[in-house]
């Protein structure tokens, strides 16, 4: 109503000129229309969809920002590698996919899911070889980890541009909505793949190897070291009065082996008289929390889909052995990417639990077996 | 799942050298090749073997 006495009072003043009138009459209607047709039905809601998919549209292009830097990198590494077509190897392994397990019959879930990840590892590694089989471990386990870098960020991108698409046909401001809460999340993810993927490839520990630094440096009094399963070391040492052994992945590659098989082979080897078994990993804090904070409870430490961590306590069930774990705190950032100042420290903290618990908890001649979980880039033993 | 905002802070990396015989500890910028454990030379102090005690990464402002 107050418009239209504005409007009423604008026609009324004879002393405004000809084209200052105009314009105010062009804003005003201008302006009339636009508060009418924000109230015919869905002009609202496709003017919110129009912005708020424009927000993620950006999001989408940081994130195949980040997919065409890691892909460069990558091909750039392949090409030094001697591959004879790098471009064909990468848009291979970039669609890769395992299909999860048929899990409405659970019985004998676990092993199927360890054939079909270990299969497509080795897959994956036998690719690498037959491009160039003079490669040396510690180049398959870079363009192994770049590989699977490019495939995860291939995957964050479709998946939204996937859901952007889908929202934009079906006029969904529902799937809209939930797009644009959730697309920051993950270009946070994208550039800490994007950042870890160069990390990995100067050899340099990541905040997720806290695990095989702390078994490093036992593992450097023992002389004594043995494979025990797919890229996993064990070596024994003498602890006040304790025997005990080491698990870790085999470093410097960046792998993160097969801890929980090896656990399993250590334990059979001795016969199932071992007292203890602790595990040591990085864990994700929430926020709020400081890096590099120690806490300790029971249980497997380790971010394991499943056949690892379930190997450890099936073989633990079996001799009815205690699971300690000590865990490291970090974000997800920081678990991928250059090990941090805090982490390193927290390592010889580390070492102090473990050794108390190993006092508190056990008797002299008894036999305790330690995990360091995680990935070994860096760190070798 | 944290979500720190410490993605555009700086790094520095750092690697941390050891003695195995004496308490001799000197830090130095990161260089390619670098890897925990790796052996790295003599102890100027006792001609102990050295070696890579660690590697870390610290922000540019991050007192020592």
């Amino acid at each position: 109503m107050s418009l239209i006495i504005v409007l009423a009072q604008a026609s009324s003043q004879g002393s405004q000129n000809g084209a200052a009138l105009a314009f105010s009459y062009i804003f005003y209607i201008f302006f009339i229309a636009l508060l009418a047709l924000s109230f015919f039905p869905g002009v609202q809601q496709k003017t919110q969809i129009m912005f708020l998919s424009r927000d993620v549209e950006q999001k989408l292009q940081m994130i195949e920002n980040y997919l065409k830097d890691s892909k460069s990198i990558t091909e750039k590494l392949l090409k030094e590698k001697g591959f004879p077509d790098p471009k064909a190897f990468l848009d291979r392994v970039m669609d890769r996919f395992v299909i999860d397990p048929v899990s409405i019959e659970p019985t004998d879930i676990i092993n199927r899911m360890r054939l079909l990840m270990r299969s497509n590892e080795d897959t994956v590694r036998e690719m690498i070889m037959s491009a160039n089989p003079n490669l040396d471990p510690m180049t398959r386990s870079q363009i192994e980890i770049s590989a699977e870098v490019v495939n995860a960020l291939n995957l964050i991108f479709k998946v939204i541009r996937h859901y952007l698409i889908m929202a934009k046909k079906l006029n969904s401001i529902m799937i809209i909505y939930q797009l644009q809460m959730v697309a920051p999340i993950y270009v946070k993810y994208a550039e800490a793949y994007s950042k870890a993927q160069k990390v990995f490839l100067q050899g340099i520990p990541i905040g997720d190897g806290l695990g095989p630094l702390v078994a490093s440096k036992f593992l450097m009094k023992s002389s004594q070291k043995f494979t025990v399963s797919k890229d996993t070391i064990a070596g024994t040492l003498e602890f006040e009065g304790r025997k005990l052994v080491v698990v870790k992945a085999e470093g410097p590659m960046a792998t993160v082996g097969t801890p929980g098989e090896g656990v399993q082979n250590v334990i059979e080897r001795e016969g199932g008289k071992v007292s203890r078994i602790i595990t040591v990993d990085a864990a994700l804090k929430l926020e709020g929390e400081e890096t590099g904070t120690i806490a300790e409870g029971m249980g497997v430490a380790m971010g394991d889909p499943g056949p690892e961590k379930i190997a450890i306590e099936r073989v633990a069930v079996k001799y009815g052995i205690p699971i300690d774990a000590v865990i490291v705190k970090m974000s997800m950032e920081e678990a991928i990417t250059e090990m941090r100042k805090e982490v390193y420290q927290a390592a010889d903290k580390v070492i102090d639990y473990v050794k108390r618990i190993i006092l508190e908890r056990t008797k002299p001649g008894s036999t305790v077996v330690l995990v360091g979980v995680g990935n070994t880039a860096g760190i070798a033993q | 799942m944290a979500i720190s905002a410490d993605s555009k802070q700086a790094l520095k990396v750092k690697t941390v050298v050891k003695c195995m015989q004496c308490d001799y500890t000197q830090e130095r910028d990161f260089q390619v090749g670098d890897f925990v454990l790796k052996l790295v030379g003599n102890c100027p102090k006792d001609n102990g073997p050295l070696y890579i005690a660690g590697i870390y990464a610290e922000t540019l402002n991050q007192k020592k």
